[in-house]
């Protein structure tokens, strides 16, 4: 079993620290092997969310005991639903928590399938009703993005003629393979529309390797949808992903006509 | 004091990014004024597509909120790090994947799902791999197989797979998530 000590300092002879979000360590003791680890606390600085931190490293670390000064009652609340026993009040230091959990003074594990366990849920109205909210609440949050996408959808539908696409390719593999890709990450839609305009495109003399590059960054990479896609998921992740995607596409194409060609010849 | 001072800082910082993100549509919004001038047929033309796209998108949102509120109900963080965590293994990657060829709508209906699921503990990984496995849609592959022939479908269907991975594991590593 796996029990965290906020601490204020990273030796067993810190004081335990006064208030859990904002302590700067968290000493994680396995009990059963004796091995301790120290952690520093992400949310040490206080910034907001600095609880929700300490509840996901908690988790991420498969401890099933937290000990502290004090925890806040929303805290507490997700620790428990993460069956995570929290144990507050404590004023000593780390190796005082131990030495009194050596001595039968204090007792771990009320949760002793800790994160791992299965604890009913019970569902009442006011669960069903947060619910919805936390549901409703993250809905709108994404609404105003959600139109500008849609709205720009429509521009590019309306706008962009689909024989405009055939003109632009120039008779290079290499080049028509990029470019395909690079259309693919404007254009957005169904899928289907992709296969349709890939179809087209081979019947103008378009190559394989750029109409499959084309079909891949149609759903892989989204230009229109990234203001949206960082709103959802990041910065970081959302620019990461849709380059990654976007360099992958040309290989992957590659890869797919080499294959094909050589199969069926 | 200092709460009420971190308090107004906060609500200052909410409305912030409120103006942010309104910051987006109202640009396009701006865009359709000005071509409206300009071409107004074609702008209404915009205006008829981007709302066949809402119509479009409404079940598939009706479906993503539900599966919202049964997560909100049923799933923890705990859960979600041990299904889709930075530790989740193999079955991180296959369940993300398996979700992301069935899952069916435009990608912006399942953003609002994607980031609860973040904020309950996921992986990077995972999302991109949901996200690159949308391009596989069993029930268009007919119509692509119509299109480009068979062999050539499974074919790009397998790598497309294969890359979700190469994508997912390179997150990953670029997130420090690895």
């Amino acid at each position: 079993m796996k029990i965290a000590i906020s601490s204020d300092g990273e030796e067993l002879d810190s004081r335990v620290s006064r208030k859990l979000g904002t302590s700067r360590y968290l000493i994680i003791l396995d009990l059963e092997s004796g091995d301790f680890e120290v952690v520093s606390n992400p949310g040490a600085s206080g910034q907001q969310g600095a609880g929700i931190q300490v509840v996901m490293l908690a988790v991420s670390r498969g401890v099933s005991t937290i000990v502290t000064g004090y925890c806040s009652p929303a805290i507490k609340e997700r620790l428990m639903s993460n069956g995570i026993e929290v144990l507050s009040g404590v004023e000593s230091t780390v190796r005082g928590v131990l030495e009194k959990y050596r001595r039968g003074e204090l007792k771990f594990g009320i949760h002793e399938e800790g994160v791992a366990g299965v604890k009913k849920i019970k569902i009442d109205r006011s669960t069903f009703a947060r619910s919805i909210r936390g549901a409703v609440r993250q809905f709108v949050s994404l609404l105003p993005m959600m139109v500008g996408v849609i709205l720009l959808t429509g521009l590019f539908n309306a706008f962009i003629p689909k024989g405009w696409l055939t003109a632009i390719f120039s008779g290079n593999p290499l080049l028509d393979t990029l470019y395909g890709a690079c259309f693919g990450s404007i254009i957005a839609g169904n899928p289907i529309n992709s296969y349709v305009l890939g179809g087209e495109l081979l019947q103008n003399g378009v190559s394989l390797f750029a109409v499959t590059a084309f079909i891949l960054t149609w759903v892989t990479v989204g230009m229109v949808q990234l203001p949206a896609e960082i709103a959802a998921l990041g910065r970081k992740f959302a620019l990461l992903r849709n380059g990654l995607s976007f360099l992958l596409s040309v290989p992957v194409a590659v890869v797919t006509v080499l294959i094909t060609n050589l199969i069926v010849g | 004091m200092n709460l009420l001072v971190e308090k107004s800082k906060q609500k200052e910082g909410k409305s912030g990014s409120q103006k942010r993100r309104l910051l987006f549509p109202a640009a396009v919004a701006a865009v359709y004024v000005v071509l409206y001038i300009a071409m107004p047929d074609k702008t209404i033309l915009a205006l008829r597509s981007s709302c066949s796209i809402v119509s479009n998108i409404v079940l598939p949102l009706i479906l993503v909120f539900v599966v919202m509120i049964l997560m909100n109900l049923f799933l923890n963080p705990a859960q979600t790090a041990r299904l889709i965590g930075k530790k989740s293994g193999i079955r991180g990657k296959l369940l993300p994947a398996v979700a992301g060829v069935i899952s069916a709508g435009p990608i912006y209906a399942w953003y609002p799902l994607l980031r609860d699921i973040k904020s309950k503990g996921s992986g990077n990984s995972p999302l991109a791999i949901f996200l690159y496995n949308r391009s596989i849609k069993p029930y268009l592959l007919p119509a692509m197989v119509g299109y480009f022939g068979m062999v050539y479908v499974i074919i790009l269907t397998v790598c497309m797979l294969l890359g979700s991975f190469v994508v997912g594991y390179a997150i990953d590593y670029l997130t420090d998530d690895g």
